[in-house]
Order: structure tokens, then sequence, then C-alpha cells
């Protein structure tokens, strides 16, 4: 049994393909949830679960409000909502205005999961075009969380790594291959 | 004072009672407004008693009054296809809860309008906020901020085959950077203050449609429960219900509606 209660990432410009290949590499038995906080361009808004749960090796759901998170699942930020962690382990949602000019906000779901699993939360920032996670995953450190930032030399996009390191250190700095097998050897 | 003692005091200086609200949100929101405010919440409940336009401010900020023309598209044009097609053929009544500035109103009218059914219609939006009614009211709104709008209006008209213009329905005025929606559609609703969280009905009649999306996401379980009921003696056997797209229903009223992925009926 892992110590984790949850893997949380978030991601921009680039991270779907990341994402992707992450979820369709990981060992089937892994079940610590994931929870997964992503931008997304405006007119593609629907589809991303469907194409993520084409190759992923565990379910990927976008959840509704109250949903309460379960082992072996990924929750993906649905399109336009805020994404937050509550203490009673369930997720809320909310359409509050944008953070960062983003709707998911990467900061708000990591925060949130901050509080809610203090040092049982990995947190994950991946490649992306915005500075938003950055505050979010420097929280998930102060809590003693484990955190990780995905290598800016091997990022689509380095804006978002590189503002996670600004204002943090991480535990590990990882390529995407080096994030695959770290969570495939976390029990 | 931690965020739920200044909720239980905010609600005796104030009658407003936030204390069911979604912890997440709501802890944040308040965080905001004592960082915007640069005051405590002592400070905060101490103004509130003696400076009421202060109060209806701290009001405001709490609540979220996001709301967008034609929010997801592609579930008007489904709702267009179904629930505007198997109206009754009366007057039907619409009710929307927690309308904000009203965009969601006027995206129903102009469903309404697009199907020559305005005039059998009765429309009433309510919300806590009696500075957003206002701004429904009035239909103005930013106009280079708010661009998608035209957007998702353009997705709308294509999914149900209509030539229809933004322009047909808004005045645009580029050196005010503003939009106004035109009569009929302005004037054509009602607009009720009213505080859901009380448990009681603001106006008597019965509705047809209750459009309710993305309100209950901010209320914790019980006040859900206690809301929903209230919504459901207010709705005619068969009558729809539309929550926001990741919004189900409390379990306990789970068997009392039918649901079809977009919308819940009312089982007789």
């Amino acid at each position: 049994m892992s110590d984790y209660k949850a893997i949380v990432i978030g991601g921009s410009a680039g991270s779907f393909a990341l994402v992707l290949k992450l979820l369709s590499r990981l060992s089937p038995s892994f079940d610590i949830p994931i929870i997964i906080c992503m931008h997304r361009l405006k007119h593609i808004r629907s589809g991303l679960v469907e194409s993520l749960n084409v190759k992923s090796k565990i379910k990927v759901v976008e959840p509704n409000d109250k949903e309460r998170i379960e082992k072996g699942k990924a929750y993906l930020a649905p399109s336009n909502y805020h994404m937050f962690i509550e203490f009673d382990g369930t997720i809320s949602l909310s359409i509050e205005d944008m953070n960062n000019h983003s709707r998911p906000s990467i900061d708000y779901t990591l925060s949130s999961a901050s509080v809610a699993f203090r040092d049982r939360c990995v947190g994950i920032i991946l490649t992306g075009a915005n500075k938003d996670g950055a505050k979010g995953i420097k929280d998930i450190a102060d809590k003693k969380g484990f955190t990780i930032v995905q290598d800016p030399a091997t990022a689509e996009v380095d804006t978002m790594p590189k503002s996670a390191l600004r204002v943090m250190k991480p535990n590990l700095i990882l390529s995407p291959d080096g994030i695959i097998d770290f969570l495939n050897n976390l029990k | 004072m931690d965020f739920k003692t200044f909720l239980q005091e905010f609600k005796k200086i104030t009658d407003y009672d936030f204390c069911d609200y979604s912890e997440n949100s709501i802890s944040r929101r308040l965080q905001k407004i004592c960082d915007e405010t640069k005051m405590t919440f002592e400070e905060i409940l101490r103004r509130c008693v003696t400076d009421r336009p202060f109060m209806g401010r701290v009001v405001e900020d709490i609540t979220v009054n996001t709301t967008e023309l034609f929010r997801d598209p592609q579930v008007w044009v489904s709702l267009f296809n179904t629930l505007y097609k198997s109206l009754p053929k009366t007057t039907v009544t619409f009710w929307h809860i927690g309308c904000s500035v009203g965009l969601e109103v006027y995206s129903n009218l102009i469903m309404l309008s697009e199907l020559n059914m305005l005039d059998k219609c009765r429309i009433i939006g309510t919300d806590i906020n009696p500075r957003v009614l206002s701004v429904a009211k009035k239909g103005e709104y930013a106009y280079s901020f708010n661009k998608y709008f035209e957007d998702n209006f353009n997705a709308v008209m294509r999914g149900i085959g209509s030539k229809s213009k933004f322009s047909d329905y808004f005045d645009i005025d580029e050196k005010k950077d503003q939009i106004k929606i035109k009569p009929p559609l302005l004037g054509k609703p009602r607009f009720i203050c009213h505080n859901l969280v009380m448990g009681q009905s603001p106006f008597a009649y019965r509705v047809d449609v209750v459009f309710f999306r993305n309100v209950m996401i901010y209320f914790n379980d019980a006040l859900q429960r206690k809301i929903m009921a209230m919504v459901y003696s207010k709705m005619y056997d068969n009558s729809f219900l539309i929550l926001g797209k990741r919004e189900d229903l409390p379990k306990s009223l789970k068997s009392k509606f039918i649901s079809n992925n977009i919308f819940f009926q009312k089982a007789n």
C-alpha cells in the first residue's frame, strides 16, 4: 500500500499528449487516484476524456460535483469548471471567475489538494504556456507533499515548469519517462 | 476567528446564511475579501453592522456571479431538439434560479423567439444579489471581453439550423464597448430578488421548466436537499429541470425524476 492518497497533475500547452502517454504506460494495477487539471482550448471542449480512455490503463472520468474520489481511477477537471478536493475526499466544482486566465485553474486544484491531503499527496507540474500551477505546487511542497516538476528541457512549452521552479524547489525534476517510472514504482 | 465562525456571526447580523456553502469555494472567496479589503473577519463583521452598502458588497463577493450566453452550446442544441419541442401548448412558465446578470435567461428567450413561442411564455429569473439583477433588467453587457458569446450564439444557431444573426438580438455599440439585448426580449422576463437558502418559494404558481445550472455546486449536501425539495414542490408532474453539465440530483430525489443526460423530468 502506498502512503499517498492522490497524485495531482497540472499541465497546459503540450500536456495532453504527455498525460495520454503517462496514463497508457501506467501499471494496470495502479490504484492511487490520479487527479488531472489541464487547460484546454475553448473550441476543443469535449472529447478529451474519451480520447484518454482509449489508451489509459485506468478509467478516466470527468467528475460530477460532490463525486467521491475512488481508487484506481483518474479524474479530469471538466471543461469550463474549476475543480477542488474537499476534506471529505469528494470533488467539488465551481464556475467562478477565471484564475490566471484559466478555468479550470491548476492552482485551485493543487492548493485544495494540499489542504485536503497534506503530506500524503504527490503534485506534478508538466509542460505549459502559463504560470498557473506554480502557486499550487508550492502549496503542496509547503505541506510536505511530494513534488515533481517536468524538466523544462523536455517540455514542449517550458513556461509552466519554469514558473514553478522559480517559486519552489521540488523533490524531483524529471523527464516524461522519469515521471512514468516514478509512478509505477510508488508502491 | 475561522471562516465558519465568521459565517455564523455574519448570519446573525445580516440574515444572509452562507453556513452550508461548500467549504473550499467559500473559504477561498472569504480569504479574497480579506486580502482585497485588508480587513480581518472581526473588522468586516463590525463594519457590516453599521455600513449596509459595505455588507451588500461582501454578499456580492461571497456569491459567484459567473454566467454566459449559451454556456455549453451543444447542450442548448440538444434542448432545442428535445425539451423545447415537447413543451405544453398552454402558457409555459420558466424559472431561472440564481440567474445572475441574466445571460442564461436571454439564451432561453432567444430559443423561444426562434420557435415563435415568446408570447405564450412567462419567464422569471431569481437571484440573491440585487446588483446583478439590475444588470439583468438592463440587458447590457461588455462587448470585447465577452466576444465568445457571439461564438456560442453562432454555434447554437448553426446547430438548430437557424439563419438568425447575433445582431438580430443584440445592439452592438463598439464605441461604448457594449452589447444590449433588444426588445421584445428586453423587458420580457421578470427578475425577483430571492434568497434560496431560506427554503421558501418566491412566487405562488408552479413552473414548467426550471433552469438550475451550476448553483447547487456551491451548497453542501444538507442544503442541496432542502432547496431541491422546495424546487420539486414548485414543479408539475412532467415539468423539466436542467442542471449544470457536471451536476447531479441529490440521491433522495433520483427516483422522482426521469433523466436523459441533458435534462430531468419530474416523474408522475
